[in-house]
């Protein structure tokens, strides 16, 4: 059985649609990672998958909930770390894992256990009674995954949790991450970062309320580059027009990246003659596409 | 008792009373607005400056003049031969008896006469009130001179005043003034805390848990009523103690309609709250709310004075239901109809005030 099933998803406010006939699933123990611009309708996605917002059309399916068995089902399985800062910052951090235990009616036992336990799972070094708002902005995260964890949730959303958190406490949370797939738990996460989109099992772009990408990220670079991808860069200047004629002869796409371009060549003969013309002024070098690429290429195609 | 209900109430007691303002609002705040209250918003009017305008060996003038002066409202300013209008308008005294020409003594003599009274009016209320002073002296003396004419001899007024009989303002105000900072701390600290969830984000805490709209509700309410009654002992003690407003009738009657009327104030701020976005718009919010609320509630000015029009407004008012139960159990001390049917008003208010604020609550989730 799948953690999350989604089928034919409609989210409508009023006559903006935020989510359009969207239908994916994600297997139990995945790292499952959600792309796209703001306002692309991730959000809004993950809103409704933790029970918090009523599809308008569509069927859900979360860890064997619907809601026609209320959202409250659905809400108590899963776990949320919301986009926005959730913990009380002028409380400590003992006193708001107490109360997040007490709203989640978790008995006190078993949630001094959890606490302990997951205190420790996230290497959480500080005071547990110092107030949330003196702690450093990676540390804060790393108690709001606690939070989210606290009720032991079969489902963990994790909406741009590493959102204005320095590299070191990315890198950190993302092997806490790891570690929770391992213990079979679902991760469901967004991010804006392709370096952490590579961790993910499977990856979902978004765009305009619809889901125009879904593979691993090595099946996605295989689909949008089966042509080989080329950096190039002019060593003594570029001549005037040659994007132009390049594209006219035999690339699919030329884009800029810094001083380099990637072109993607479709006809190798034509390439080749147009390499031939520019000897010594060009350099060439053969890359692995990157995610980035992969994006780029496909939000030009849904845009096309 | 519910675990969500009681991490809620924890919880609030925990970021009530470690906030500074907070704890401000909730304990410093009602003493020192009380104190201000019950001093200096005072209707008695002391220490007028009265100067008799008359010629030296006109007894009578001068004895109103003195009995004005023994009655403790009045200090004697001297007149030093001055325009009557002059010592008004350079702020020498508040009031000016002239005697006619001739004097108030050959006046009585001839049985006809004019005393005329000048009084700074610039502050009208003032002005009533010395007005009706020296009325009351100046028919004292008469009587004393001329006790076989009196003027009003054949029916005379023996007024006894009920209740507080030395028409003591603060016992009038205190009770008034209790209802007012119950009514400002409890919506205050209600609306603000819960347009505070959802301006930091927290709010998203407390849906995204598995609880239901109910708990919620009393867990973003209940801790409100508790700590708006706390202040209640603390604002009689103080009445009762500092300012010698008598506590007649029995203290259940006092605290049930304390609790009714807290219980109504955390609904309202709670509707308040689900139209503001921000604390800031919860603070306008309660202000547009409490600023008619005040106007309306017979505190400062006796309900009488609103004019019809506005009149039915004052009946959605609760806090005007409080101030004339809290006068009632503490002035007179009769638990009777009058008790019951404002105390059943206020329910009513209470009861719209929790269904309306329900209704958005569960809208707003």
């Amino acid at each position: 059985m799948n953690a999350v099933e989604v089928s034919e998803l409609t989210v409508r406010f009023d006559s903006f649609t935020a989510v359009d006939r969207i239908t994916f699933a994600v297997g139990v123990g995945e790292i499952f990672g959600f792309l796209g611009a703001n306002g692309a309708g991730k959000t809004t996605t993950i809103r409704v998958l933790t029970g918090l917002l009523s599809p308008t059309e569509g069927r859900v399916r979360v860890a064997g909930r619907s809601f026609a068995d209320g959202a409250r089902t659905i809400k108590s399985r899963v776990g949320y770390m919301s986009q926005r800062f959730t913990l009380y910052d002028d409380l400590t951090v003992s006193e708001n894992l107490a109360f997040t235990s007490g709203l989640r009616k978790i008995p006190p036992a078993v949630s001094a256990e959890r606490i302990q336990r997951l205190l420790r799972f996230v290497g959480f070094n500080h005071s547990p009674s110092a107030l949330v708002r003196d702690l450093p902005g990676g540390l804060k995260q790393d108690v709001s995954l606690v939070a989210a964890l606290l009720h032991d949730p079969d489902i963990v959303f994790l909406d741009e949790p590493t959102a204005g958190v320095s590299p070191a406490a990315r890198s950190k949370f993302w092997a806490l991450i790891r570690g929770l797939a391992r213990e079979g738990k679902t991760i469901f996460v967004t991010t804006h970062h392709m370096d952490e989109a590579e961790e993910c099992g499977r990856i979902a772009l978004m765009r305009a309320g619809r889901i125009i990408a879904l593979d691993s990220p090595a099946e996605l670079k295989a689909q949008s580059f089966p042509d080989p991808l080329l950096e190039i860069e002019w060593t003594a200047g570029a001549p005037a027009g040659w994007r132009e004629s390049l594209l006219e002869r035999g690339a699919a796409s030329v884009v800029p990246y810094g001083l380099h371009h990637h072109v993607m060549v479709n006809n190798r003969a034509a390439w080749d003659r147009f390499v031939g013309e520019h000897t010594g002024r060009l350099t060439v070098r053969t890359i692995a596409p990157s995610l980035e690429d992969v994006f780029i290429r496909l939000v030009e195609g849904a845009d096309r | 008792m519910n675990p969500a209900l009681l991490a809620f109430l924890k919880k609030e007691f925990i970021q009530a009373l470690r906030d500074k303002r907070m704890r401000l609002i909730l304990f410093v705040v009602p003493v020192v607005q009380m104190m201000v209250f019950g001093l200096a918003l005072s209707n008695e009017i002391k220490n007028v400056r009265l100067a008799v305008q008359a010629v030296p060996n006109d007894r009578l003038a001068h004895k109103i003049g003195e009995r004005a002066a023994e009655s403790g409202w009045f200090h004697l300013v001297p007149a030093d031969d001055a325009e009557p209008f002059e010592l008004i308008r350079t702020g020498r005294a508040d009031a000016v008896l002239v005697a006619p020409p001739g004097g108030l003594t050959r006046a009585l003599a001839r049985q006809s006469g004019e005393a005329q009274v000048l009084v700074d009016a610039t502050n009208a209320i003032k002005a009533r009130v010395i007005e009706n002073y020296l009325n009351a002296v100046l028919y004292r003396v008469l009587r004393d001179e001329n006790p076989t004419r009196a003027p009003e001899a054949a029916v005379t007024f023996d007024v006894r005043v009920l209740y507080n009989p030395t028409l003591e303002t603060s016992a009038y105000l205190v009770p008034g003034v209790m209802g007012l900072i119950l009514c400002l701390v409890t919506i205050l600290l209600s609306s603000m805390s819960m347009a505070r969830e959802r301006e930091m984000g927290t709010f998203e805490t407390l849906i995204a848990a598995p609880v239901a709209p109910w708990e919620l509700f009393l867990g973003k309410t209940m801790p409100f009523m508790i700590l708006g009654l706390a202040d209640v002992p603390l604002m009689i003690a103080l009445g009762v103690g500092g300012f010698h407003v008598p506590l007649r009738g029995p203290l259940w009657a006092l605290f049930l309609a304390a609790a009714v009327f807290v219980g109504t104030t955390v609904f309202i701020g709670t509707l308040i709250s689900t139209f503001a976005k921000n604390q800031q718009q919860a603070m306008m919010g309660s202000f547009l709310f409490l600023f008619p609320a005040i106007l309306l509630s017979g505190v400062m000015a006796p309900l009488e004075n609103i004019p019809a029009a506005v009149v039915p407004l004052s009946w959605l008012n609760p806090l005007r239901f409080f101030v004339s139960l809290t006068r009632q159990v503490m002035l007179k001390g009769t638990i009777g109809p009058f008790y019951w049917t404002n105390l059943a008003a206020l329910g009513l208010l209470g009861a719209a005030a929790a269904t309306a604020s329900v209704q958005r609550f569960r809208r707003t989730l």
